[in-house]
């Protein structure tokens, strides 16, 4: 019998401006992990601006009222800690990794970077080009075009269909009022979550808590609600790169929001189709035929939609080939589901490895962040192998009969498109894109 | 509070406790290493070979690594596909690497499945099952590898062409992966004889860390290996790499958007004391934004968007190098002159009390990161014994870090990175105008 999975001794506070605070102790190296996370990501970045948010989490650090950005770096790395900031669709984060006598100072820095940046306009200005250079060389990786061209492709012109890093003609348009504008609006602490896990006393934390994060105001701005996406459409898009010998694929169909009861049976689903080794799509794809290195299945999971994809790379001349493989693996599935071997084999694959994602400090932040941003509560850790262990063969018949990509399935391929373009079009009309297109 | 972290007690403590290390060498050579540590109910359980690319020679390069992925395809009880299938089944999860050195297999799992594990890696150890079919797949899925990292990979092609100038003699000069031809030309005899050699007993040590008991697990793995025979020597690898006696360079031409420069030099041995000190001067340079690379090269002079540095120990003098992506239409010669500069700034002047008691804060938490999880002690142990022969040295990192001094990290950066012994690629993005790098150069 495996240990009961059990949360850390957790105290949680709700200081008058509103910020959630959760302090867990636990164990272990010393270390902290601190986290912020504000409700509010790429898809708040305006038509034509795509970027804003990521500008604004990565200026934040650029210097406060009270340090400069240099300052903070030095500060910062000479305390042997690691800050970071950054988005996602649905959230920007700011995170701290500390050794455990230098919390209170980092903590100090990050309330300053979080309530009290300036954005000085050469930090701007400076990491606006960055940004911009840094996409030219994304466009040198085949795997990020694809995954940047799966958004677009997927969610259209829904708010989660930009990559956060945002697109170069945007950042080039924004300007340092924009930036203030946007972090005055989101950076709040009614809209925060701020986390602290390690071998700490909660009482000392809270008290630091309470005094560097109090004199956060309150914002007040209306929360936007975001419109469910629509269901990707049917398509085949090659996204042309014409010197390259291995090309990347995406095979994409709508998923579901994170909250969705159909999210364990959809992570019980996938594993048995494209998770770990001995998955239907390793067996067929890699072990079988030998046409890639890899191949996965996946859920991604946001707060108002999802998608399902299965993603995967073979040279130019089998890509029809492993397209057609995944999508017979998937038609398979929907038909009769996971065999009952396969299904007991995936749960316990899920829930014997489930206590290394719960085995540092960090995974621990990030898992407890998780829990208070979707507003899910702790029987989702404590309770995981019950509920993967609840779902049947049914289930996983059912899911992969909703959200499965069909015959008619939509498509994103990355390589030469004289070469595939041609075989892809027995999956449907082919459109093909040149690369600089998806920056 | 306000004072560097590096001080005190805290930052030199050993952080593995050395002392609750079991350990056993069996009579056929096997050599066992067990940590029990209940903090988390997993397991990690880490096999290393002896072997990695530096064993190999030019006609079968890439053959450590494509045997790596033979070891998942059969043994005598547990047949073709069989491995994976057990292990997930009992809440395991397996992978494996190959490098210069050594190949190293792992699994990470669920306390109970700890007898299943013992019996699964010693089956391959004993009895490997090799047949033509499962190379041939073996040998696609490889050739995709490659593609993927190296071929379509514009750090890959980069990397690959800075090991084969800084090396003229020595097997570090060819990738891990191998070269393509070779790849496709590795047999199955070639494997077989590969595995009687490298894979025995005598070649090989397990390290098992988590919540296990410790002397019960030394009795189950000494039962479970113990029949299997003790190898011959493998033959020694032949050093003799010649001196390098002034700079060498190379290009690649690529359809790139943007250019990048990669520049390396020889280390010392990973045995050395200076490849602490390199792990030093390392942070000092290109490590956190407050470096002195990231500063010049993306802060203030806006040549860079990104700037890597590696150094990693290998068991034969290693590689130290600087990557950089620059901006598109950036100059490469003003990169690298600026490079050299800084590199020139630290060889003749130095570096401060403060930079050194940064890079060991940050050393320190790098170190205490990898710590933090089973499989990372369990790597670490294997690692520091197969570079450096013990498992000891492990646990002993920090205290190397800090008898470093700045004197020490001037000296390092004078013998190691040298002007005259520099290894430069450049990458060239094709539609470039041409001559414009001749241009450039002074």
């Amino acid at each position: 019998m495996s240990a009961p999975i059990r949360l850390p001794p957790l105290r949680r506070e709700r200081l008058d401006n509103g910020l959630e605070v959760v302090v867990a102790t636990r164990p272990g190296v010393p270390l902290v992990a601190a986290r912020i996370v504000l409700r509010g990501g790429a898809s708040l970045d305006p038509p034509e601006r795509f970027g804003l948010s990521h500008l604004v989490a990565l200026a934040a650090r650029r210097g406060t009222v009270r340090r400069s950005g240099e300052e903070i770096d030095l500060l910062v790395e000479s305390l042997g800690a690691d800050l970071g900031t950054g988005v996602d669709e649905d959230a920007s984060y700011l995170g701290l990794s500390a050794p455990l006598e230098a919390l209170a100072r980092c903590l100090e820095v990050l309330a300053e970077v979080a309530i009290s940046p300036t954005f000085p306009a050469a930090e701007v200005a400076r990491l606006r080009r960055r940004e911009v250079a840094s996409l030219a060389h994304d466009l040198d990786e085949p795997a990020v075009v694809a995954d940047r061209a799966m958004l677009e492709a997927a969610y259209g012109s829904h708010p989660y269909g930009h990559p956060p890093e945002g697109r170069a003609r945007h950042l080039l348009r924004l300007r340092r009022a924009e930036v203030l504008g946007f972090h005055g609006q989101h950076y709040r602490p009614e809209a925060a979550i701020l986390l602290v896990v390690g071998p700490v006393s909660a009482d000392e934390v809270l008290a630091a808590v309470r005094r560097r994060f109090g004199r956060w105001e309150r914002g007040g701005a209306a929360r936007l609600e975001l419109r469910a996406p629509e269901a990707p459409h049917p398509a085949v898009v090659v996204v042309d790169k014409p010197d390259l010998t291995q090309t990347q694929i995406r095979i994409v169909s709508a998923g579901f929001p994170r909250r969705s009861p159909d999210y364990y049976p959809g992570m019980v689903a996938s594993a048995v189709l494209g998770g770990g080794f001995t998955s239907r799509l390793m067996e067929a794809i890699r072990v079988n035929r030998g046409l890639s290195y890899g191949v996965r299945s996946r859920f991604a999971t946001s707060l108002v939609g999802g998608l399902f994809y299965v993603s995967s790379f073979t040279k130019q001349e089998t890509t029809a080939e492993l397209v057609e493989v995944a999508l017979g693996e998937m038609a398979r599935f929907a038909d009769g589901g996971p065999s009952p071997e396969e299904l007991s084999r995936m749960q316990n694959y899920l829930c014997g490895l489930f206590p290394l994602s719960l085995e540092t400090h960090d995974q621990v932040a990030e898992r407890l962040a998780d829990l208070a941003f979707y507003g899910l509560d702790e029987t989702e850790v404590t309770g995981f192998r019950e509920r993967v262990r609840a779902v049947d063969r049914e289930d996983c018949r059912r899911i992969a009969q909703r959200y499965f990509p069909g015959p008619r399935p939509l498509v994103v391929v990355v390589g030469p498109a004289r070469h595939i373009a041609g075989p892809l079009e027995r999956f449907g009309p082919v459109r093909v894109l040149p690369a600089r297109k998806v920056t | 509070m306000g004072k560097g972290s590096t001080e005190g007690a805290s930052s030199t403590a050993r952080v593995i406790d050395l002392d609750r290390v079991h350990t056993r060498e069996l009579p056929n050579g096997l050599r066992l290493r067990v940590l029990p540590d209940p903090g988390t109910p997993t397991v990690s359980y880490y096999t290393f070979f002896h072997v990695g690319s530096r064993n190999e020679r030019l006609g079968l390069t890439g053959i450590s690594h494509l045997f790596e992925h033979m070891m998942f395809n059969g043994a005598a009880k547990y047949g073709p596909k069989e491995f994976d299938r057990v292990l997930e089944s009992r809440g395991g999860h397996s992978n494996a690497y190959t490098s210069n050195d050594v190949t190293a297999y792992y699994e990470d799992f669920a306390a109970e499945a700890l007898e299943t594990v013992v019996d699964l890696e010693s089956d391959r150890m004993r009895s490997l099952r090799l047949n033509d079919e499962s190379l041939e797949q073996e040998r696609e899925v490889v050739k995709e590898e490659r593609r993927l990292r190296t071929e379509n990979s514009v750090f890959g092609l980069m990397e690959e062409q800075l090991e084969a100038l800084i090396f003229l003699s020595h097997p570090y000069r060819w990738p891990v992966i191998g070269w393509m031809e070779d790849i496709q030309r590795i047999s199955r005899t070639d494997c077989e004889a590969f595995f009687a050699t490298y894979y025995a007993p005598s070649n090989a040590a397990v390290y098992c860390v988590g919540d296990v008991e410790a002397e019960a697990t030394l009795d189950l793995i000494s039962r479970a290996y113990g029949d299997i025979p003790r190898g011959p020597a493998p033959a020694k690898v032949a050093g003799g790499e010649p001196g390098q006696r002034g700079p060498r360079c190379a290009s690649i031409r690529y359809p790139a958007q943007a250019p990048a420069i990669l520049a390396g030099w020889r280390g010392p041995a990973a045995q050395s004391p200076d490849a602490a000190v390199l792990d030093v001067l390392q942070v000092c340079l290109g490590v956190g934004e407050a470096s002195r690379l990231r500063r010049r090269l993306v802060l203030q002079e806006e040549l860079a968007v990104s700037v890597t540095l590696s150094w990693g120990w290998r068991i034969d003098p290693g590689v130290f190098f600087v990557f950089a992506e620059l901006v598109p239409g950036a100059g490469r010669a003003r990169a690298e002159a600026l490079l050299s500069e800084e590199i020139l700034g630290v060889i003749r002047h130095g570096v401060t009390a403060r930079e050194v008691d940064r890079a060991r804060a940050l050393l320190r938490s790098t170190v205490l990161h990898e710590l933090g999880t089973h499989h990372g002690v369990a790597h670490a142990l294997g690692q520091a014994e197969a570079l450096l022969g013990d498992w000891r040295e492990a646990g002993r990192v920090l205290e190397h870090y800090a008898r470093v001094t700045p004197a020490d990290v001037r000296r390092v950066a004078a013998e190691f990175l040298d002007p005259a012994r520099r290894c430069l690629v450049d990458l060239v993005p094709e539609g470039e105008r041409p001559g414009e790098r001749v241009r450039r150069r002074r």
